[in-house]
C-alpha cells in the first residue's frame, strides 16, 4: 500500500541541502587552492573553504544531535538483506521495469545499498575529511610541536576524500530519478512529503504507542505484584499527579479509598486469571486526596506466555452529566474500541474491539471509508463538528455518541478524541470508544 | 482539492525553508567579504619607531675645526681630541677591521671577512689593497703591513660628511685626492677639509652609499638592491627610503650603538646576531590575515614583499674571468657592450651579463653561512658556492629569503685544487690588467697568501648568494598567494617540503578524474538504456 506521507522532516532537508551545497562548495574551493583551476583568487578560495569547513562541521555536529535525538541514526544500520536484490535490480531489473525490490517506509527510508554507502559517508570518508582538513588548517608549518609527519600524506588523503565525494555526488543525484517519477525523490527532500509504501504492522504499532502517549485516555500497566509501572499522561491527569515518578512503583492499593479498594483486588485477581475486563465502573482516589469516576478495561499482560501482569484504560466520567450514578454501575460494554481518521476524514486505521462494536468482519470493509457512513444522516453533523474541533487541535473526552453500525442498527459509546500531529502540522485524529448501549433504556 | 488558502500557506512554508537554507550562505559571504575588506583598511602597523631629529651639537663653532688641515689624518685626530674614546669604538667594528670571528668546520674560531674572504666579483684583496681599500673607512691600507692599531688613520669624515663633497680616489687605498686628478673619466678634487668638518653630522644614505652602493666598481654591480639611484628615488622602488614614501636614512633601520652598525651580509658575514630585522618595526603579526601572519615563521618578509630587485638601474648577474685578457689585433683592448649599453665584455675582466628587474631565486636561510676559505680545496666536478646559506626546511629556525645569485668563473690552481687569487691591479709587471698574464698574476697573487701555485690553471663555475632586503615594494606590489601557490612558481625549486597549489601526486589527480569521468559515463549508459527500454 502507498501513500502520500511526510518522509523528510524539517532539519533533515535543511540539514540535506546545506550539507549537499557545502560539499559542493568545498570542491570548487578546494580545487582552487589545488591549483586546478582559477576561480575566486587563491586568498579568497583559502577563506572560504575554512568559513565553508567551520559552518559544515557546525551542520554535522548539528546532525549527529538530531540523528540521536530522533532516533533516525537507526535507519542507518546496515544489513546485507535484499543487498544483492538492490544490486541485481540497478543493473537488470530497472531496465524491464521491475519494482524496486525494497519498500521505502518512513521506518525504512534506505534500501541495503543507501544504508551501507551512507554509513559509510557518515563514519568514514566526511570525518577523514573533516580530520585531515583540521590538520591541514591548523598543521601551521613545522613550528607546530605536534607534528611528526608529512602534510603531503595528509594533503594526499584529503584529495582522496575529495574525489570520492563527488563521485558519490555524481551517482547519489542519477539515482534520484530511479524513484516513482525522475524527479520524485528531489521533490520529496524539497517539500518532505512522498509517495511512499506504508508499513501496515509499524504503522500500527507506532500509532496505537503514540495513541497512547497522547490520548485522552489514560493508561496504565501493572505488574504482577500489583506495582504501577507505567502510566501515560492522560492518567496523571486524572489522578491529579504532576510527576509521573510519584506513581511507578507504587501499589495499586494507594489509587483506591478503602472502600472501594477490595474491587480493585477484584479486578487484579480476576485479570490475572486470565480474564479480560471492559467497561468497569469504578472510584478512584487521587493523588490529592478527592475522588473521581472513571470506567476502567483492564486485559492480562503476556510475557513469554505468562501472565506478566495487567495493563489497560480508563476514561473519565466524572463529566458525563448525562450519565446518572444509576447508569453509571450499570454499563456494561465491550473492550475499548481505537479509531484513527487521516485528515479528510476517512477511518486509517481501528482495532478489533471498533470492529465489534460497529459489527464489522474485517478490517478491509471500513479502511479508506469516510467517518459518515458511522453515523446515521441525522447525527453525521454532529461527528462533523466534533472532527472539526478536533482537527483544529480540541482534544475531547467523555462524549457520547450514537454509532451506526454495519448492519444498520445502533448503539451509544463514550468517545475520546484528540489530534495527530507531525511536526506543527494536524494530519488527522485517533481515540477510543466504550460502550454504554442500554444504559439509558434501564433508566 | 487543495484550496487558494492551502496552497499559499504551502508556498510560505517553501519561502522559509528557502531562506532559512540561503541565510547562512548570505552571512558566510558577508564574513568572507568583511574579512576581506578589513585587509584592504589595513593600517601600517609601526612600533620601536622613532626619528631623532635634533642636532646637539653645532660642529661650526669649534676652534680646533677651523686649523688649516693639510691630510684627512689631521681632521682625524681633531676629532678625536674631542670624541677621545671613540676610536677604541671604530676600531673595533667589522668597518674598520674587515672581519668577523668565523667558526671553522673543525671548530675554530677565525677573522675572517672581506680583508681575507674569496668573492666572485674582483675576487681577493691580497695584493689589490690599493684599489680594494679605497671603501675601507681608514687612510693607507695599501698592502698586509697596514698597522690598524693607529687611530688617525680611521676615516671619519667618510660616513660623517653632510656636505657630499668628501670623496676617496680608487686606487689610493681609501685617502681622497691631495691634487685634482682624473679616473675612468671623472675629476676628483682636494676636499674642503674645514667645511666639511665644521658641517659633519649622522650618516645619510649618500654616505653609506658611497661604499656600499658601488661596490664591484659600478653602481649596483654587487647588490642588485643598493645602488645610486636610492639617494633620491620614489616609494615605488624603496617605501623606506623613497622621497615620497618614508624618507628613512640607512641608519634608522641599522640601529647604531658605539659605531656597530647592525646588519650585515652573509657575503662575507657568517653568524646569526647583529641582524636587522622588519619585525623590529613591523612586529612579527604585521598583517590583519591570520594566516599570512602564520606564513612569517617561515617566511622571510622580504620573500614577498620584494618581488624584484635592479628595479632602477640593472646589476651584474654573472662574470666569466676565463675569458679575460683577449685582445685586439691592434693589441688594445676590447670593450664589447649589449643593447642597454652595459659591459658585455672587458679585456681586463672578461663576461659579463647585466640584467634589470630581476625576480630573485630563493633558499632556507638560519642566519648563518659557510664560506669558502682561501686555500681549501674544491671539488671541481661541482659548481663552487663561495658562500652557502645555511638552512633548511627541517630545520625550523630556517625562513625563504630572496637572494640574487652571483654567478660566474674563477680561476684555480689546477693541481693543488684551491682558487687562486690574482694579482689584477698594479703598474708592476705582474698585474694581470696592465699583462694580461694569468700565470704572473696567479704567481704574484698566491705569493701574497702564502699559498704554493703549481704552475697549471683552469676555470671553475662559482656562486655567490647574496640576500636580497631592501627596495622592499609597496604592499599591492608584493607577492600574492599563487606567485608561489601554483604549478610553476616562484618556489617550484625548493622541494623540500610539501606546499599546497604546487604539490601535488598525479597519479592521484588522474586517478580521481578518472574515477568521476567513469562515474559520469556510467550514469549516461545507465540513463540512455533506461529511456530506450522504457520507450519500448
Amino acid at each position: 500500500m502507498k501513500r502520500k506521507t511526510y518522509i523528510y522532516r524539517r532539519f533533515e532537508r535543511f540539514w540535506h541541502w546545506n550539507q549537499a551545497l557545502l560539499i559542493l562548495f568545498l570542491a570548487l574551493t578546494g580545487f582552487e587552492i589545488h591549483s586546478s583551476y582559477k576561480l575566486f583568487g587563491y586568498q579568497n578560495a583559502v577563506t572560504m573553504h575554512n568559513v565553508a569547513a567551520w559552518a559544515l562541521l557546525v551542520l554535522i555536529i548539528f546532525a549527529i544531535f538530531w540523528h540521536f535525538v530522533t532516533g533516525e541514526w537507526k535507519q542507518y544500520i546496515p544489513t546485507t538483506k535484499y543487498i544483492k536484490a538492490q544490486i541485481e535490480y540497478y543493473i537488470t531489473g530497472i531496465f524491464r521495469g521491475a519494482p524496486h525490490p525494497t519498500n521505502k517506509t518512513v521506518y525504512n527510508k534506505f534500501n541495503p545499498l543507501q544504508r551501507l554507502i551512507y554509513l559509510g559517508l557518515k563514519l568514514f570518508v566526511i570525518p577523514v575529511q573533516v580530520i585531515t582538513g583540521f590538520i591541514y588548517l591548523f598543521y601551521v608549518y613545522p613550528d607546530n610541536p605536534a607534528q611528526s609527519f608529512d602534510l603531503s600524506n595528509v594533503a594526499a588523503v584529503h584529495t582522496i576524500g575529495a574525489f570520492a565525494l563527488l563521485s558519490f555526488v555524481v551517482a547519489h543525484v542519477y539515482l534520484t530519478t530511479t524513484g516513482e517519477t525522475p524527479l520524485s525523490s528531489i521533490k520529496a527532500m524539497v517539500t518532505g512529503w512522498e509517495v511512499i509504501d506504508v508499513d501496515e504492522n509499524e504503522e500500527r504499532v507506532e500509532h496505537l504507542h503514540k495513541a497512547v502517549e497522547e490520548s485522552a485516555a489514560g493508561y496504565y500497566r501493572l505488574d504482577k505484584n500489583g506495582i504501577l509501572t507505567d502510566v501515560n499522561d492522560a492518567w496523571l491527569e486524572m489522578y491529579k499527579c504532576k510527576d509521573r515518578s510519584e506513581v511507578i512503583g507504587k501499589h495499586y492499593s494507594e489509587t483506591r479509598d478503602e472502600k472501594h479498594l477490595s474491587e480493585m483486588d477484584d479486578i487484579f485477581r480476576r485479570v490475572l486469571n486470565g480474564e479480560t475486563l471492559t467497561g468497569v465502573p469504578v472510584v478512584r482516589k487521587c493523588f490529592d486526596g478527592s475522588t473521581g469516576k472513571h470506567i476502567l478495561s483492564a486485559n492480562p499482560v503476556y510475557e513469554d506466555g505468562e501472565i506478566a501482569g495487567i495493563e489497560g484504560f480508563v476514561l473519565n466520567i466524572d463529566e458525563t452529566e448525562a450519565l446518572s450514578d444509576h447508569i453509571y454501575y450499570t454499563v456494561r460494554n465491550s473492550a475499548a474500541g481505537y479509531y484513527r481518521l487521516d485528515e479528510n476524514g476517512n477511518i486509517i486505521d481501528v482495532n478489533d474491539a471498533w470492529l465489534k462494536l460497529y459489527k464489522y468482519d474485517t478490517k478491509d470493509e471500513i479502511i479508506g471509508k469516510h467517518f459518515s457512513v458511522t453515523r446515521d444522516p441525522a447525527e453525521v453533523d454532529k461527528l462533523k463538528s466534533i472532527v472539526d474541533r478536533v482537527m483544529s487541535g480540541d482534544t475531547i473526552s467523555g462524549m457520547i455518541a450514537v454509532r451506526k453500525c454495519k448492519d444498520g442498527s445502533t448503539g451509544k459509546h463514550i468517545l475520546s478524541a484528540n489530534p495527530i500531529t507531525i511536526g506543527n502540522k494536524i494530519v488527522g485524529m485517533e481515540g477510543f470508544i466504550l460502550d454504554i448501549t442500554g444504559l439509558e433504556e434501564d433508566a | 482539492m487543495q484550496t487558494v488558502k492551502e496552497s499559499q500557506h504551502r508556498f510560505i512554508k517553501m519561502l522559509f525553508f528557502f531562506i532559512a537554507l540561503i541565510l547562512p550562505w548570505i552571512a558566510g559571504g558577508i564574513y568572507v567579504h568583511e574579512k576581506s575588506n578589513i585587509a584592504a583598511r589595513e593600517q601600517l602597523k609601526l612600533v620601536n619607531y622613532y626619528v631623532d631629529t635634533v642636532k646637539k651639537v653645532d660642529h661650526s663653532k669649534f676652534e680646533i675645526l677651523r686649523q688649516k688641515f693639510e691630510t684627512p689624518q689631521q681632521v682625524t685626530e681633531a676629532c678625536l681630541s674631542c670624541h677621545n674614546k671613540t676610536d677604541h669604538d671604530v676600531m673595533h667594528t667589522a668597518h674598520w677591521k674587515w672581519t668577523r670571528p668565523y667558526v671553522t668546520d673543525e671548530g675554530d674560531t677565525i677573522q675572517l671577512g672581506k680583508k681575507n674572504i674569496i668573492n666572485n666579483f674582483c675576487i681577493g684583496i691580497s695584493s689589490n689593497e690599493p684599489l680594494c681599500t679605497s671603501c675601507h673607512a681608514g687612510y693607507g691600507w695599501k698592502n698586509e703591513k697596514f698597522d690598524f692599531s693607529i687611530s688617525k688613520n680611521i676615516d671619519c669624515i667618510v660616513c660623517h660628511d653632510q656636505t657630499g663633497t668628501y670623496e676617496k680616489f680608487p686606487g689610493k687605498a681609501g685617502l681622497p685626492v691631495d691634487k685634482k686628478m682624473v679616473s675612468n673619466g671623472k675629476t676628483f678634487l682636494p676636499p674642503d677639509y674645514n667645511k666639511i668638518a665644521e658641517n659633519v653630522g649622522m650618516p645619510k644614505r649618500q654616505n653609506c652609499g658611497s661604499c656600499h652602493f658601488t661596490g664591484g666598481g659600478g653602481n649596483n654591480v654587487k647588490h642588485g638592491d643598493l645602488e645610486l639611484a636610492l639617494n633620491n628615488t620614489t616609494r615605488k622602488v624603496d617605501v623606506h627610503m623613497g622621497i615620497d614614501g618614508a624618507n628613512m636614512s640607512c641608519v634608522e633601520c641599522h640601529k647604531t650603538k658605539e659605531h656597530k652598525i647592525s646588519g650585515k651580509l652573509y657575503t662575507v658575514s657568517s653568524g646569526n646576531s647583529d641582524r636587522v630585522s622588519c619585525a623590529q618595526c613591523h612586529t612579527s603579526e604585521p598583517h590583519s590575515n591570520i594566516i599570512l601572519n602564520h606564513h612569517t615563521d617561515r617566511i622571510a618578509c622580504q620573500t614577498c614583499h620584494i618581488p624584484e630587485y635592479a628595479k632602477v638601474n640593472p646589476t651584474k648577474m654573472y662574470w666569466d674571468w676565463s675569458t679575460a685578457g683577449k685582445r685586439n689585433p691592434d693589441g688594445s683592448l676590447i670593450i664589447k657592450k649589449d643593447s642597454h649599453g652595459h659591459l658585455k665584455y672587458h679585456t681586463k675582466k672578461g663576461s659579463f651579463v647585466y640584467e634589470s628587474n630581476v625576480k630573485p631565486e630563493y633558499v632556507w636561510f638560519n642566519g648563518k653561512a659557510r664560506h669558502y676559505l682561501t686555500g681549501e680545496k674544491i671539488d671541481t666536478s661541482k659548481v663552487l658556492v663561495l658562500n652557502e646559506l645555511q638552512g633548511s626546511y627541517a630545520d625550523k629556525t630556517s625562513k625563504i629569503i630572496p637572494v640574487k645569485i652571483h654567478r660566474g668563473k674563477q680561476i684555480y690552481d689546477a693541481e693543488n685544487n684551491y682558487l687562486i687569487i690574482p694579482h689584477l691591479f698594479g703598474k708592476d709587471s705582474t698585474a694581470f690588467w696592465k699583462n694580461f698574464d694569468w700565470d704572473k698574476a696567479a704567481r704574484t697573487g698566491m705569493a701574497s697568501v702564502g699559498l704554493p701555485y703549481s704552475g697549471k690553471y683552469s676555470f671553475i663555475s662559482t656562486e655567490m648568494y647574496w640576500p636580497v632586503n631592501h627596495m622592499v615594494s609597496e604592499s599591492k606590489e608584493s607577492l600574492s598567494c599563487t606567485d608561489c601557490h601554483s604549478r610553476n612558481g616562484r618556489l617550484a625549486g625548493l622541494n623540500d617540503f610539501y606546499m599546497p597549489g604546487r604539490d601535488y601526486d598525479p597519479l592521484l589527480d588522474k586517478t580521481g578524474i578518472i574515477m568521476i569521468i567513469l562515474s559520469l559515463i556510467g550514469v549516461a549508459i545507465h540513463a540512455g538504456l533506461r529511456i530506450a527500454k522504457s520507450k519500448n
